[in-house]
């Protein structure tokens, strides 16, 4: 048979030692016996116990309501909702960690991860629509380039507008003075 | 520098030019009509988490 150590069985789960001292000083987790010389040791049937309550404690459960579910263990239901929330717990985990990797892979590429697949003339189409004229999409280029001008780039290219013209509407985005008449961003 | 834009950025930036709400929900109205995908894409490269993507098409539409 398998015994486990306080400290050897703490390890195994990732926590301390006077967790598993507070827990045998509640009653949730006493050890199944002492050696001769008084220190305390796990069996297996501990072990699955604190798997159990680890899996309670992630879903958020207190102490005491572990306990009360413990209590209630001859009922198949609490066996059913338990596995299922072994599910869950497995469920977020992947997805936390899917999360990691993505927002990592967001951080280490470009800005742009997704661009609007738009093209030039329905976006032109779509703001005329809503009531943006031709001075009112200059100050926007201006502003846009003003702001965050990496952002315009990449808005501007998402676009598909050529890297020559991408680079001219910059240029005239920059130099772009609201006070006066706007000259005629090149096409 | 900005290398990328949130929603509040291009909300002003709307509104810096002159567009005013009912004219940006417009617009809207108008991108999920006509390009109901590229609203989609357009909204995600926003960085909107997906439940307000799905909100503001839904108001879209």
């Amino acid at each position: 048979m398998t015994t486990y150590t306080i400290s050897k069985l703490a390890r195994a789960f990732g926590l301390s030692r006077s967790t598993l001292l507070y827990y045998d000083r509640i009653g949730l987790l006493p050890p199944s016996g002492r050696t001769p010389s008084g220190y305390r040791y796990y069996t297996n049937d501990d072990y699955k116990r604190l798997d159990r309550i680890c899996n309670f404690r992630q879903a958020g459960l207190t102490l005491e309501d572990i306990r009360a579910a413990f209590e209630s263990d001859a009922e198949p239901s609490v066996k059913v909702l338990e596995h299922r929330l072994r599910e869950i717990n497995q469920r977020i985990q992947d997805l936390r960690s899917k999360q990691r990797l993505l927002s990592g892979m967001m951080k280490a590429g470009s800005s742009a991860c997704c661009p609007p697949s738009v093209d030039k003339d329905m976006w032109v189409e779509m703001l005329r629509a809503a009531g943006m004229d031709d001075d009112a999409m200059h100050r926007w280029h201006a502003e846009f380039e003003r702001r965050s001008p990496q952002a315009h780039h990449d808005f501007l290219v998402s676009l598909g507008i050529p890297t020559r013209e991408v680079s001219q509407i910059r240029k005239w985005a920059a130099g772009f003075q609201s006070k006066n008449l706007p000259p005629s961003p090149p096409n | 520098m900005q290398k990328q834009m949130n929603v509040e950025q291009w909300v002003e930036l709307f509104k810096e030019v002159g567009l005013d709400d009912a004219q940006m929900m417009k617009w809207h109205r108008l991108f999920e009509a006509k390009y109901p995908e590229a609203h989609q894409n357009f909204l995600e490269w926003l960085r909107l988490p997906v439940e307000e993507v799905e909100k503001i098409r839904l108001k879209s539409r």
